[in-house]
């Protein structure tokens, strides 16, 4: 729906959650009453000369704050006049030809109106009189975003060089009741600007123009010290970007706004272990699909055979069949999918190709079955429990008789394809899945959770398996269990049926089942000298979890065929190189 | 009645006069103007004596006497003339009013669409509001324009560009959203501030930025190890010059080769 205001900078939602603001482009503030099925407007308040760009509402819903460029207005809610205009510094204890944009505001419940703004100032202003109490400088460059936590005791500010602070409300002396707000920590772990920063019980959580997301527990809040409490600093996604035709030898890349179908090179030359063979073809884009409009791409999939591609947006759904004639390839769209295959959150092939599977964000299971050239819709699994399950990974069995879902709470679901019927469920776990897989003849379910704990599961005898029960009780190796990023993609060896593959972003691992489990005191990353000792050693030293870390960071890894392996790297300094500019800082010695 | 003065000095001219139309008239004026330009040194009795006097100076003879009859007639001469140039003159300019208004009514004509059309909007606008309002309606393309502008616009209206056809509005029977074209403008301009403002407040002019290459740089130089600054390539630079040697090189390596087998061979 249009506001008509012009583009909106600026929204937020009332403490009691019946109201929504909406700060836009003309100066308007706009208030709208949210329903359970839509939003209506309600009225506009006192228009105001530039655009705002923050909003905050007062706990108690009675005022509400509005940052705008040079100067911060108080608003009350029910006549909708402003009741305060506050003037803002261009600079600190100066002047300046540069307008001060108040990036953000906070209202806290005693009437402090907390603000930040784009000449490094962090102020403190009393709403009900209207004046300056406190002003902060903290940085040479813009103060971007803030976030307060609940007990109103502490906030965090993130910067445009990267460095986030937090600031606790501290009492003056150590047994006076006065209390000050008072810059504590800095943290310096971004590169680039701070865009947002989040202040959950324990942690701080920031994001910004260099694509980390950094967690980082605070130490005070934190009851146990163990791994749990380090820096996290979450840099990949941690789901499944690549899908991969095996038969064909094609990879389709999923972009935030397009895809890219490649055609991987070969060559003919052979060499011994560790030799870069030189390509003799080489790797081929084949096609490039782009969205109109602004929605993203949530998913996208290209069938075994590589004659099907599917993707979904939030409001459509597509699909593509390909036709191959000797060097050439034509793409046709198949019209008219049906609605609810809208915002699917994961897309599935069967292993023939025939069948595509599609699970949508309202929890249920969509089964088409895929012709020449057209589909029918076959069958529709719906959501067992009351709640919609939001993510969800779907896994089917190479032989096409078996389909894995899995949401968040409840456990990994079973369907049977040839009744079309459910035929278990996995216990449930406290912790979400992050890939799923089925073993191509013994029809295993390979489960592995975001804990770092891999469980194996057989399907037809509805059980979990020996060598799952056995690592259970072992125990992983607590260098695998410290592993910071999940594992997103599980393969098998068609002929080999103790190898599971797994990888994650920066190693990937063989599991032999058939080998001895690690216990905590061998070496679980094998080193490479092993390779030369003797037979004896290297026997007696052999563990089931063979590990290699020469790719990274890998996004992707599958197995061709049996003698191939795919993997795909993105390095990080690529994406560091299409980053924008970050602010200027002198460096000692440079 | 009316003297008329005696104008020995335009005497000859005014037989001319007769045949010009518009002129006499313009030459009472001038000869007003003539006589008012002339340095006041006396009375207005001095001109008519000067005029006399010139007359005397060129001719000695007494002035010309002109009966009433003549001078009435030309008098009524005059004002015909003077009447017929201010009717030709109004005709003229009604002409061209008319004419100008047939001009602005085809131009407005033209702008307007054509004539079926705007039937088909007043007659299906009335039933669809009828039977509803709220739910969403596709582009109706019959204007080039138009279909650029609502681009952004219409939620429907994203595809993949690669290898779909462009599903032709012909038919009429398809339903359709009417935009002004003013309120696109308000909310492109508005959408161009907007990106314009971030743009500048955060990457303009004033903000201490340094590019991606000096950063790359520094952190290349503060590295245990130092290394050389980041320098970034450009892949598309001669182009043409590569794809030469690679062809001269194709080729020459198969010349050598078709030589040593030649070689060989024999």
């Amino acid at each position: 729906m249009d506001a008509f205001g012009g583009p909106i900078w600026s929204m937020t939602a009332s403490p009691s959650g019946s109201q929504l603001l909406i700060g836009c482009e003309d100066g308007s503030v706009k208030l709208f009453q949210i329903t359970s099925d839509k939003i209506q407007f309600e009225r506009n308040f006192d228009r105001q000369k530039s655009r705002i760009l923050s909003l905050s509402w007062h706990p108690s819903g009675t005022h509400i704050a509005a940052g705008s460029i040079d100067y911060i207005s108080v608003f009350d809610v029910k006549s909708g006049s402003a009741t305060h205009k506050m003037i803002v510094d261009r600079r600190y204890m100066g002047v300046s030809k540069r307008k001060c944009i108040i990036w953000g505001v906070t209202f806290l419940s005693d009437g402090t109106v907390i603000s930040v703004d784009s000449a490094g100032k962090v102020q403190f202003w009393d709403s009900a009189t209207g004046t300056l109490v406190k002003s902060h400088l903290i940085a040479n460059a813009d103060v971007q975003s803030i976030a307060v936590s609940d007990q109103e005791d502490s906030f965090v500010v993130g910067t445009a060089e990267g460095t986030v602070f937090h600031f606790q409300l501290v009492s003056v002396t150590s047994n006076s009741n006065e209390k000050q707000w008072v810059r504590t920590k800095p943290f310096q772990h971004h590169t680039h600007d701070v865009r947002a920063v989040a202040h959950s019980p324990t942690a701080l959580i920031s994001g910004g123009t260099d694509t980390h997301l950094v967690i980082r527990p605070l130490m005070e809040k934190v009851e146990v010290k163990n791994y749990d409490a380090a820096l996290r600093k979450i840099t990949f996604p941690h789901r499944r970007l690549i899908s991969c035709s095996k038969k064909r030898h094609l990879l389709l890349f999923q972009f935030a706004h397009h895809l890219e179908l490649w055609r991987l090179g070969s060559t003919v030359a052979t060499g011994k272990n560790g030799d870069i063979l030189p390509l003799s073809k080489n790797a081929d884009h084949l096609l490039q699909l782009k969205t109109k409009g602004p929605e993203n791409i949530i998913c996208s999939s290209i069938s075994p055979c590589g004659s099907w591609i599917a993707c979904s947006t939030a409001s459509r759904f597509f699909l593509y069949r390909l036709s191959y004639e000797r060097d050439s390839i034509s793409l046709q769209r198949v019209p008219k999918m049906p609605a609810f295959l809208r915002s699917a959150l994961q897309i599935l092939f069967s292993e023939d190709s025939t069948k595509l599977f599609v699970a949508s964000n309202q929890g249920s299971l969509h089964i088409i079955q895929l012709s020449e050239g057209c589909f029918k819709h076959l069958h529709t699994f719906q959501p067992q429990s009351e709640t919609v399950e939001a993510m969800c990974l779907l896994a089917v069995s190479p032989d096409g008789n078996w389909l894995a879902a899995s949401g968040t709470s409840a456990g990994v679901r079973i369907y049977g394809l040839k009744e079309l019927k459910p035929h278990c469920t996995v216990p449930a776990y406290n912790f979400p899945v992050t890939a799923l897989g089925i073993a191509p003849n013994t029809n295993n379910l390979v489960i592995a959770h975001s804990d770092q704990q891999v469980f194996e599961y057989s399907i037809p005898d509805k059980q979990y398996t020996e060598w799952s029960r056995a690592i259970q009780k072992q125990g992983f190796h607590h260098l695998w269990l410290q592993r910071d990023t999940p594992i997103t993609h599980i393969s098998f060896h068609p002929k080999r049926p103790m190898h599971i593959l797994l990888h994650d972003a920066y190693m990937f691992c063989i599991i032999d089942k058939s080998l001895p489990l690690p216990n905590d005191k061998t070496l679980l990353y094998n080193p490479l000298s092993l390779t030369n000792e003797s037979d004896v050693i290297r026997r007696r030293t052999a563990h089931a979890f063979k590990i290699s870390k020469k790719y990274k960071p890998l996004l992707f890894m599958e197995l061709l065929d049996e003698r191939t392996l795919v993997a795909v790297e993105r390095p990080l300094d690529d994406i560091i190189a299409q980053l924008p500019p970050p602010i200027k800082k002198k460096k000692f010695g440079t | 009645m009316v003297q008329l003065r005696p104008r020995a000095s335009c005497t000859p001219a005014e037989a001319d006069a007769m045949v010009d139309e518009g002129q006499p008239a313009s030459e009472e004026v001038a000869e007003h103007g003539l006589l008012l330009g002339q340095p006041s040194s006396g009375a207005a009795a001095e001109p008519l004596e000067e005029d006399e006097e010139g007359d005397d100076e060129s001719d000695d003879e007494a002035p010309e006497e002109l009966t009433f009859a003549s001078a009435q007639a030309e008098a009524r001469e005059e004002e015909r003339r003077v009447r017929e140039t201010a009717r030709r003159d109004k005709i003229l300019l009604k002409e061209k009013r008319k004419r100008r208004e047939e001009l602005f009514i085809e131009q407005k004509k033209r702008k307007l669409l054509p004539d079926a059309v705007l039937e088909k909007l007043t007659t299906t606008s009335q039933t669809n509001i009828k039977k509803s309002p709220g739910k969403l309606k596709e582009e109706f393309d019959f204007s080039v324009d138009l279909q650029k502008k609502h681009e952004g616009h219409d939620k429907g209206s994203d595809s993949k560009k690669a290898g779909t056809q462009k599903v032709q509005p012909g038919s009429q029977n398809k339903s359709y959203v009417a935009l002004r074209l003013k309120d696109q403008d308000l909310r492109d301009a508005r959408q161009q501030a907007a990106k314009a403002f971030i743009q500048n407040s955060l990457y303009g002019p004033g903000t201490n930025r340094m590019t991606v290459n000096k950063f790359l740089s520094l952190a290349n130089k503060r590295l245990p190890v130092k290394r050389a600054a980041a320098q970034f390539l450009n892949n598309t630079w001669g182009a043409q010059k590569k794809q030469n040697a690679k062809r001269f090189k194709r080729r020459w390596m198969f010349r050598k080769m078709k030589a040593s087998g030649r070689v060989n061979g024999s």
